[in-house]
């Protein structure tokens, strides 16, 4: 198990053309902006979020940075600003966190649904009880908008994500939700490599414009009624191309690792084999203290998921399918959607309905609440094969 | 004798078709806009009967780009589309809002008043019928009190926000009001905010047959009745010099613009005098006041 | 009706009809009343006044196990019949289902569509209980009541529910409902077939849809006329000043003409109903001007200044002459308005004329019946001059009689005038001056002593003759006074003559008339008048005089001169007792028969343009009696514009341009012309106060004002309304500043 963790370090380290940084996950996003060369990008401040803008206000009034910048009022004006600036055919970006990213909703379904391509980054944290920590009830309130969403473990990730989220994005004609941990991630100081200006440039050329984008010498007009039988045929577009962004994504995963020598997929599985009795299924940063505990559990596996929508249900069932039908999967989500079951287990049990393996939900660490690397190991101890454990587990510390 | 100059349409850039009621303001204010505007403009449109005027899909009803967007957000979605253009070298290509009085006073203040203190490069245009008329006459805030809607059936009880104090308050480069009566003074309104950068706003007072109850050949009678009666005066403010472009000939009671509108005419069941003349008092009020501005 | 499945109805009508809210009421009313299950529903959209739209009402014994449109109605109910061609109405129909239309039609003008069709004449009925507009008629409870009838339903039950669901007028909605109810008419044809065809829902056929929808065809493609119920449209409508000119002249035309400089093109426009416009500019009463639509508003146009300053400006227009291109030579005998512009019309057509003038000059009551100070003798010349050069030969001195012309003329044209005083049934009447040979005789010099200085004259009438005979008396020394048994209002002389006559020291005794006369021994004249009062109107329109009993006075004057009334000379007739009337009239002499016609005073009329008027008549009827055609006298539109029908907004108040008047000091023989004449500048700007009633001046407002687009500028450059858009919001018509845009009559959508 080792190994393979300890491989993938030795690849960053060993790979060419990257400065070596230690940066905050926000910083990482701020510098991603940047070398993805988004033109206009749009803002309002919210704690855990506002160090992003910070730092690409700072990167532009310096000069380092080439791109319109627009203080707005809200998080509603600044998807509304995004979406006129992402029609008139300009790269945009823009993060928020909890509230703004709900205040913003509205929104998000007319940005998916005008196919815009816009990349966001949204910090995750709760709405209410007033609550600023780590959670992802903001962006998983948010799965049927329309938006593709990854949800990124650490500060590198959020980097070479959102460099991925463009190039998906521009390619299928979708928006995309780059979500980090607050505080785990976004305020966590950390080595983060990044990469030459001309290595991204490479991957990522400018975006083209298209047909569906405003040309002022061909007028038309975008987003106005539509009868019922119309909406049905867009939708069905939609859906269409929407059911091609798994495989497209872990095409964009393998052409990332072509260009930058990181790997990345739309999962990821760790120490997965015939011999595993347990899989933590798993979103951002509690993958990583889940990967040490798993060091000392040889039988237990991690399945990370980094394309949470849509759920890449192909590469998980395939990943599974060199797992003992015992094996046990364990669903650790960090959000409460006021159902029973927390986004992760429902998006997992969807996945797999009609097999016969256990499926077990644990909520753990919602509001910031700390999940260290006893929790995991309880989790793990959980005696799955009793028929008093209940489906769905509120884990203590 | 009047000639061909009278026409003030030389091309239209409009296409014939619009979803719009008989005798609706909207079509006829959007004609006029298009005809100064050009082809070469992108219309934000947040929802209101213009939304629906412009053309189900596939049709356009603009010889000009139009985004349709979101209630409360047209001014931060032309905020985009205006930064964007200039990125992309179009500064020529005028952005315009056109945002019904809901849009506008209610809902979309917001977005209104963040870009009217950013300055953004805009030209937002609203159309003041004076209540939701696109889904059936419901009251806003633009509604004046009084008048009968879906949602205060016995009559308005609080008066009309005042949008151009709080739009003056912004301190932007031009604002103006204008009148579907006064072709003229609207087209020059129109070029002179399209010669300016900056925020400019521009009020339009728009009538509506089914929402203010009166057979639609009267709309531009009952326009120029809010004006003739100080009701609606017509002035202008560049960087804050305020004008009144247009004086009435002779004064005319408030009460006879109410009168010749059916969401009035309970007023006009029981002895009105009481309420019409707060009504003229107030109307005189903001007559004088206007005066003064002007004298400043 | 014994419904034992679900029964289906699908309605269609226009946005604001109130389809919707009938659907409802039915849906209560079979729920309530009857216990049924029931559904009612629109299609919702977007639903704009005028726009056809689709409802639908679903009502079962049984639970109802469908939540979807329906595509094969039972019923089909039609609130609108224009909508028959519009839309798919039938669509759906079942071979034995019904249909009800809202319509004046019988059912049988529906045959061959459906097997049951039924009719209620319900915009009728709705109209007639004051429910809606002319122009969206709200018909719904009238449409409840006749769908509650075919369905056999009975009204009574559900009337309460009416007045209690419609949003205003309960009483008159329960009404309409029941005459309805009892209005439905239908018919059964049984031999009608046809396979059932199911309607889809309408899906366009967009197949090559982009992913990301934009929306880039034209509008136009929703054809909005269909939405219109009122139709507007363009017609040029009779000005109330062209309506009245006696003579036919185009008023409008002339003015509008003179307001863009064309003053050639302007006198040609008047001189085709009227050879004498400068004399008519002097003289003419002007009843174009006094219906002038804006007199209203501020003061009337001054027609008759710019008439006399077309006349005075073209006074050297030569007009060419017409070859001659008739075998019938004709003529006419005097040579007044009538005569000269009868003969000039029968020359213009290419007949050989001669008019016959038994005084030394021509002209007639023009010559001698006007006084100097009206009308100079060098302006009667001038036009009298253009006839004779258009080559109308004028016999002079020659007093002839039909008898004497027939065998030499085809066709005589009697215009002898009125030249002979009438009786007013007094003693001693034969020492009263006849005011129109006074006139006659100081005109022509010929009596030169009729009057002396400081003579007191009593002028009896109200006409100009009593006017001009008063203002002569008055340069000849004397101090006239008119005795008139009306008032200032019912006096027939021109207005601003009276007040010219007035201002010159003319007195006027109104309700004054005289009953008596004596002679005294110093020759004056000792006069017993009576005070008159007015009584109802009389034929005339004006209202009677009737004496005040008791109200005798008595006054002297020197002379009395009488202007009450002139009558023609029957010399002309030889003796014969002839029926005299405006045309052809029977006239018997001999074998050798000539048609015999008149015009002028003689026939009708009284005032120059009237005669003139008569001479284009007379004229006319001349030429379709030689040609052998029906004469056809021109009808006059009665559609003419009236000031209520002016949008006075688009007009500034201008004050008129009125003729300077000459105020001299010492009147005594001064016989010079009063009445100045306007300056080019002033008389431009005195046409352009037209408000060009019924006649489109391209001020723009329809084009400007309407909201559908859809008014555009022919090739002919001429204001059209594109019907394929036009909604009738009727706009257009009510802000047309003149009148020349109007609703037309017809009630259904037409298409040009």
């Amino acid at each position: 198990m080792k190994s393979e963790l300890a491989i993938k370090i030795t690849k960053v380290k060993e790979v060419k053309r990257h400065t070596k940084k230690v940066l905050k996950g926000n910083t990482a996003a701020a510098e991603a902006a940047k070398i993805c060369k988004a033109t206009f990008i749009s803002a309002y401040p919210i704690t855990p979020q506002t160090t992003i803008i910070e730092e690409i206000a700072s990167m532009i009034s310096k000069g380092e940075f080439d791109a319109v910048s627009v203080n707005m009022e809200s998080e509603h004006s600044v998807f509304a600003a995004i979406k006129g600036a992402a029609l008139v055919g300009e790269r945009v970006f823009t993060a928020t966190s909890g509230q703004g990213l709900l205040y913003a909703h509205e929104v998000l379904h007319a940005i998916a649904h005008l196919r815009l391509p816009v990349v966001a980054c949204n910090v995750g944290r709760p709405s209410y009880p007033w609550n600023i920590w780590c959670d992802q009830s903001d962006s998983l309130a948010q799965r049927d908008t329309g938006w593709i969403q990854i949800y990124c473990e650490n500060s590198q990730d959020v980097l070479d994500t959102l460099i991925q989220a463009y190039k998906i994005s521009e390619k299928l004609l979708f928006p995309t939700l780059v979500v980090l941990d607050a505080f785990y991630v976004s305020h966590t100081n950390e080595n983060v490599y990044i990469p030459e200006q001309k290595l991204v440039d490479e991957y990522l050329p400018p975006r083209m414009v298209s047909d569906t984008d405003i040309d002022i010498d061909h007028p038309k007009a975008f987003g106005g009624l539509v009868a019922p039988e119309l909406y049905d045929k867009f939708n069905r577009l939609f859906w269409q191309d929407m059911n091609k962004v798994e495989d497209a994504f872990n095409i964009v995963g393998a052409e990332f690792e072509t260009h930058f020598g990181r790997s990345y997929g739309a999962i990821e599985a760790v120490n997965i084999h015939a011999g595993t009795k347990k899989i933590l299924i798993t979103l951002s940063s509690i993958t990583t203290t889940a990967r040490g505990v798993l060091q000392s559990n040889p039988d237990v596996g991690l399945l990370k998921i980094r394309l949470m929508k849509p759920f890449p249900k192909k590469s998980i069932l395939k990943v599974l399918e060199k797992v003992n039908k015992d094996c046990i999967l364990i669903a650790i989500d960090r959000n409460y959607l006021g159902d029973n079951e927390g986004a992760l287990m429902q998006e997992i049990k969807r996945a797999m309905y009609g097999g016969s393996r256990k499926i077990f939900g644990v909520y753990a660490g919602l509001g910031g609440r700390d999940v260290p690397p006893t929790t995991i190991e309880k989790i793990i101890n959980i005696d799955f094969n009793s028929p008093e454990t209940e489906e769905i587990i509120w884990i203590d510390k | 004798m009047k000639t061909e100059s009278n026409f003030l349409i030389k091309e239209e850039n409009v296409f014939c078709g619009a979803l719009s009621c008989r005798g609706c303001g909207w079509s006829l204010l959007v004609r006029h806009i298009s005809n100064v505007m050009g082809t070469k403009t992108v219309y934000v449109v947040p929802a209101c009967c213009f939304s629906i005027i412009a053309g189900p899909y596939p049709m356009n009803m603009l010889k000009g780009t139009v985004v349709h967007t979101l209630f409360a957000a047209a001014a931060a979605t032309a905020t985009g589309v205006r930064h964007s253009l200039d990125r992309q070298g179009k500064k020529k290509s005028a952005v315009v809002v056109l945002a019904g009085d809901g849009g506008t006073f209610d809902i979309g203040l917001q977005s209104l008043s963040g870009a009217a203190a950013r300055n953004e490069n805009i030209l937002y245009i609203c159309n003041n019928n004076g209540a939701y008329m696109n889904t059936g006459v419901q009251s806003s805030t633009a509604t004046p009190m009084g008048a009968i809607t879906t949602t205060n059936p016995s009559g308005k009880t609080s008066n009309a926000k005042d949008l151009m104090g709080i739009i003056a308050a912004h301190k932007i480069p031009y604002f103006a009001t204008a009148s579907l009566a006064f072709l003229d003074d609207l087209k020059k309104k129109l070029e002179k905010a399209k010669s300016l950068s900056g925020f400019r706003f521009l009020m339009i007072d728009s009538p509506c047959p089914p929402g203010h109850k009166y057979a639609p050949e009267m709309s531009i009678e009952i326009s120029r009745l809010a004006v003739e009666t100080n009701y609606f005066p017509l002035f202008e403010a560049e960087d804050g010099d305020y004008e009144i472009t247009h004086f009435p000939k002779k004064k005319i009671a408030v009460s006879e613009l109410f009168k010749q509108q059916g969401r009035f005419s309970h007023l006009f069941k029981t002895d009105a005098t009481k309420l019409m003349n707060s009504y003229q008092k107030e109307v005189d009020t903001e007559w004088e006041a206007l005066l003064e501005k002007v004298e400043k | 009706m014994n419904i034992t499945g679900v029964f289906e109805v699908r309605g269609h009508a226009r946005g604001g009809q109130g389809m919707v809210t009938a659907f409802d009421i039915l849906a209560k009313v079979f729920s309530y009343t009857k216990n049924y299950e029931v559904q009612a529903f629109p299609f919702f959209g977007v639903e704009r006044t005028g726009a056809p739209i689709q409802a639908f009402f679903r009502f079962s014994p049984e639970v109802i196990l469908n939540r979807s449109n329906i595509y094969s109605p039972n019923l089909v109910v039609v609130f609108d019949e224009g909508l028959i061609e519009l839309t798919n109405v039938f669509d759906g129909l079942a071979e034995n289902g019904i249909i009800l239309i809202n319509t004046e039609n019988p059912p049988s003008f529906y045959k061959g569509r459906a097997k049951n069709i039924f009719t209620v004449p319900a915009t009728r009925i709705s109209v007639d209980n004051k429910l809606g507009s002319k122009s969206l008629p709200i018909v719904n409870a009238a449409m409840i009541g006749a769908i509650l009838k075919i369905l056999e339903a009975g009204i009574d039950d559900a009337k309460a529910i009416i007045k209690k669901e419609v949003p205003n007028k309960p009483d008159a909605n329960e009404a309409a409902a029941e005459i309805a109810y009892n209005s439905v008419v239908g018919l059964i044809d049984s031999a009608f077939t046809k396979s059932a065809t199911i309607a889809k829902a309408v899906a366009p056929s967009y197949n090559d849809l982009p992913s990301v929808p934009y929306w880039d065809k034209p509008m136009s493609l929703n054809k909005t006329g269909t939405w219109r119920v009122l139709v507007p449209g363009y017609q040029n409508r009779q000005a109330p000043c062209t309506q009245s000119c006696p003579a036919g002249t185009d008023v409008r035309t002339f003015v509008k003409l003179t307001g863009e400089n064309k003053f050639s093109d302007a006198y040609q426009v008047i001189y085709k109903h009227n050879p004498f416009p400068s004399i008519c500019g002097r003289v003419c009463p002007h009843f174009c001007q006094q219906n002038c639509n804006r007199i209203g508003f501020d003061e009337e146009v001054n027609i008759g200044a710019i008439e006399r300053f077309l006349g005075d400006k073209n006074a050297s227009h030569q007009f060419k002459r017409v070859p001659i291109l008739h075998k019938e030579k004709i003529a006419v005998i005097g040579s007044g308005p009538s005569g000269l512009t009868a003969g000039l019309r029968l020359r213009q057509q290419g007949y050989e004329v001669t008019v016959f003038e038994s005084m030394p000059v021509a002209g007639g009551m023009m010559r001698t019946g006007i006084p100097e100070f009206r009308l100079p003798g060098k302006v009667l010349d001038q036009e009298i001059q253009k006839i004779v050069d258009q080559d109308v030969k004028i016999v002079l001195n020659k007093k002839v009689s039909v008898d004497e012309l027939k065998n030499d003329f085809s066709a005589i044209v009697v215009a002898v005038g009125s030249h002979i005083g009438t009786n007013m049934n007094l003693a001693n009447e034969e020492e009263i001056i006849e005011g129109i040979k006074f006139l006659r005789e100081v005109k022509s010099g010929e009596n030169k002593k009729a009057i002396r200085k400081g003579d007191d004259v009593a002028v009896i009438g109200g006409g100009n003759t009593a006017i001009d005979v008063a203002r002569t008396v008055l340069r000849l020394g004397g101090h006239p006074i008119i005795y008139y048994r009306r008032t200032r209002q019912e006096m027939p002389a021109i207005a601003h003559e009276v007040e010219e006559a007035m201002k010159e020291g003319v007195q006027i005794e109104f309700l004054t008339a005289p009953v008596n006369i004596e002679k005294n021994k110093n020759g004056e004249f000792r006069i017993t008048s009576v005070r008159m009062k007015l009584g109802e109107a009389d034929d005339s329109g004006r209202r009677k005089p009737i004496p005040v009993k008791g109200s005798e006075r008595k006054f002297t004057a020197n002379k009395i001169i009488k202007a009450t009334g002139q009558t023609f000379d029957d010399f002309v007739f030889t003796d014969k007792k002839v029926a005299v009337k405006q045309g052809e009239i029977e006239f018997v002499s001999g074998k050798n028969n000539v048609p015999v016609f008149c015009c002028g005073d003689m026939a009708w009329g009284g005032t120059i343009v009237e005669a003139i008027g008569s001479g284009n008549d007379v004229a006319n009827e001349v030429n379709a009696f030689l040609r052998k055609t029906e004469y056809v006298k021109t009808e006059r539109t009665n559609d003419v514009v009236s000031a209520d029908q002016i949008n006075f907004t688009y007009y500034l108040p201008t004050p008129g341009n009125s003729n300077p008047f000459k105020e001299v000091e010492k009147l005594l023989n001064d016989f010079t012309e009063v009445v100045q004449g306007l300056p080019a500048k002033t008389i431009v700007e005195e046409a352009t106060r037209c408000l060009h009633c019924g006649d489109c001046y391209n001020c723009g407002n329809c084009f400007n004002y309407c909201p559908d687009a859809a008014i555009f500028i022919d090739e002919e450059n001429r204001l059209r309304i594109d019907y394929d858009f036009c909604k009738g919001c009727g706009i257009c018509v009510r802000e047309c500043p003149c009148s020349a845009v109007r609703y037309q009559e017809e009630n259904l959508v037409v298409t040009e």
